[in-house]
């Protein structure tokens, strides 16, 4: 008998201590992020200071992203970091929430370029505003300080003949367009009509010529970079690329371009499933803080929207990255350049 | 049926389920995995998705765009290139190590046979700093007064890629060599001698032609293996040296064209095929060409 009373009060802590803890965890902000983007400290920081817990699950690509967001329909996470090119294609789906900045006193206090969300392609649509930018960083042009005199402002060194064979550039079609498209002075580089692709393609193939090899990883390129004489490096990787390479010893400098840097932007985006809204706009205000966005930068060496970083000065043109027209005609271009002899 | 089968005693149905499971594996891992491929390269792709209906365009495509086919027939010679070379220096290897004796013999072989525990890319890696313009090889030339000056003509070309798809293949040149040198009898070697050959004929008319078939499988084998790489060419062919693997790949990666990719595959499997049986061909009649 008396076990069996045992038996049952054990059994009834047991279920009590089960809905105590999924009561907790349904209070506690899901959180869908890249590495580095919700740091255990800040996360303890922002608990500390708000008395809501967090819980985060970090992602590793693009794609696992819209497969755990799409695959619940936005119900298995409250916030998540996504960046402009990939944004809109929630919105269309109809998977994330419109956010009310009016919300977020700090994002009043960001860098200037990041102050009115209109102008920052690819977070709003109809005037609404999905995405609050967080971290991005530019693919500017990493030169050799030594070998490159004087000290080039646009990418149209890189077709300088002066460095033919020390040039190396990123083995990718997609980027590939957009920069030279750039260069050639387009407006819109992601969206290339067919006069503009064959105007683009012919500079490839003259830009090819004057390149040492194509890379693909930042390691890669450092390791080309050791053991070739490389002058100017197209620099896929950013800052990150460049600190690496100061950090070996190298003499090089990075530069966005003056016709306009390619770069990607990372941007807190509230889900459709979202829980508590307070409580994500929280998060998001709190991710804008100076103190989270110096470390962020610190910590990743990517830029921050709050403080400047070597990522972009000022008054640098930054170009954000969005979905091209057509992503295997381009792919098949840039083969054929590479084809041509 | 079933009643047999239940009649039967453990032992012939336990090698019925081998024979089962052995004809089964390679179907299922091999000959279905090539049908899916072989039935992708007849779909195509619309706005990133594909298509599942026949069309022959990817092959239509194939033999009419002015990209693939000097491309592909480029690395074809490139390969083949390798081959030789391969042979031309695994040959001299695997004889020398059929005259060495006893146990120096396979110690000599397993070392020559270690760069193949390492990791490729860290080889590909290796041979690369080796190959630069500040690489060993070029303060090695330039030290010994052969080169002026460094020489770009290593690295980031054709040669490159000749070099380091030579120097990663070699080990399976020489085993396959080494093999059929040493099943040679001895007492043909000495009754050759005996019969008073010098030792280059004996040479010539017993040793070689009846290596010939380590050779063939050596040369299809190093063949093989070089026209299905595509890392070696992206990391050291640089600008010029662009070979069909790198197309290939870059329909599965960046392209996202799968469709186009198998037909690009296809195409490959056809010659790799056809290597394999040549191989095989000479490495089954040692006696036609003795």
């Amino acid at each position: 008998m008396g076990l069996k009373k045992a038996f049952l009060r054990l059994a009834t802590i047991g279920l009590s201590i089960g809905l105590m803890t999924s009561a907790a965890l349904a209070a506690n902000l899901r959180v869908l992020a890249w590495d580095g983007y919700a740091d255990a400290d800040w996360v303890k920081d922002f608990t500390a200071a708000t008395g809501i817990g967090v819980d985060v699950v970090f992602i590793g690509s693009d794609d696992e992203i819209w497969a755990k967001i799409k695959g619940s329909e936005g119900q298995d996470f409250d916030v998540f970091a996504v960046n402009t090119a990939q944004l809109q294609r929630y919105i269309k789906a109809d998977l994330v929430s419109p956010i009310d900045v009016t919300k977020l006193p700090n994002q009043k206090d960001v860098l200037p370029r990041f102050r009115d969300l209109t102008a920052v392609s690819g977070v709003t649509k109809d005037g609404k505003v999905y995405g609050i930018p967080f971290c991005f960083d530019s693919i500017g042009l990493i030169y050799d300080t030594d070998k490159v005199k004087p000290a080039p402002t646009s990418m149209s060194v890189l077709w300088d003949p002066a460095y033919k064979g020390k040039v190396l550039a990123y083995d990718n079609g997609e980027h590939n367009f957009s920069f030279t498209a750039l260069t050639l002075g387009y407006k819109d580089p992601f969206n290339l009509d067919e006069e503009q692709m064959a105007a683009v393609k012919a500079k490839l193939v003259e830009l090819k010529r004057n390149v040492l090899s194509f890379y693909t990883t930042a390691d890669e390129a450092q390791q080309i970079y050791q053991n070739n004489d490389v002058a100017l490096i197209w620099a896929n990787y950013g800052q990150q690329q460049v600190k690496a390479l100061q950090k070996i010893g190298a003499h090089v400098a990075y530069v966005n371009p003056s016709e306009g840097a390619l770069a990607w932007l990372d941007n807190w985006v509230i889900s459709k499933g979202v829980r508590d809204n307070a409580a994500a706009e929280k998060w998001i205000d709190f991710m804008l803080s100076k103190k989270v966005g110096g470390e962020l930068s610190e910590r990743t060496g990517f830029g921050n929207t709050v403080t400047e970083t070597g990522s972009a000065g000022g008054n640098d043109k930054l170009v954000w990255l969005n979905n091209v027209e057509d992503p295997l005609k381009r792919s098949d271009m840039w083969n054929e350049v590479k084809a041509t002899p | 049926m079933s009643e047999a089968g239940s009649t039967l005693p453990a032992e012939k149905r336990l090698s019925l389920l081998v024979t089962v499971l052995a004809f089964a594996l390679p179907v299922v891992f091999v000959l279905v995995p090539l049908a899916i491929f072989l039935g992708y390269s007849f779909f195509s792709v619309d706005q990133g998705t594909i298509v599942y209906g026949f069309s022959l365009g990817n092959y239509v495509r194939f033999f009419t765009d002015p990209v693939f086919l000097p491309v592909f027939w480029n690395t074809i010679v490139l390969c083949v290139s390798v081959a030789i070379v391969c042979i031309l220096l695994a040959y001299p290897a695997a004889y020398f190590l059929t005259t060495l004796k006893g146990r120096w013999r396979y110690a000599l072989l397993m070392l020559l046979l270690v760069p193949l525990l390492m990791s490729y890319v860290i080889k590909i890696y290796a041979i690369r700093s080796i190959l630069g313009l500040n690489g060993f090889l070029n303060k090695a030339l330039v030290a010994l007064g052969i080169l002026q000056e460094p020489s770009t003509l290593f690295v980031f070309n054709m040669n490159a890629i000749l070099l380091t798809l030579t120097l990663l293949l070699i080990p399976f040149a020489i085993l396959p060599i080494f093999l059929s040198l040493e099943r040679i009898p001895q007492v043909l070697l000495r009754a050759s001698d005996d019969l008073g050959a010098s030792g280059l004929q004996t040479f010539l008319r017993i040793t070689l032609p009846l290596s010939l078939p380590g050779v063939a499988s050596a040369a299809s084998f190093v063949f093989v293996l070089a026209i299905g790489d595509f890392l070696t060419p992206q990391m050291v062919g640089g600008i010029s040296g662009f070979t069909f693997g790198r197309i290939l790949y870059s329909q599965f990666g960046t392209a996202y064209n799968w469709p186009f990719g198998a037909a690009l595959s296809v195409a490959l499997a056809v010659v790799v095929i056809a290597a394999i049986l040549i191989g095989e061909r000479f490495g089954r009649n040692p006696g036609t060409s003795a």
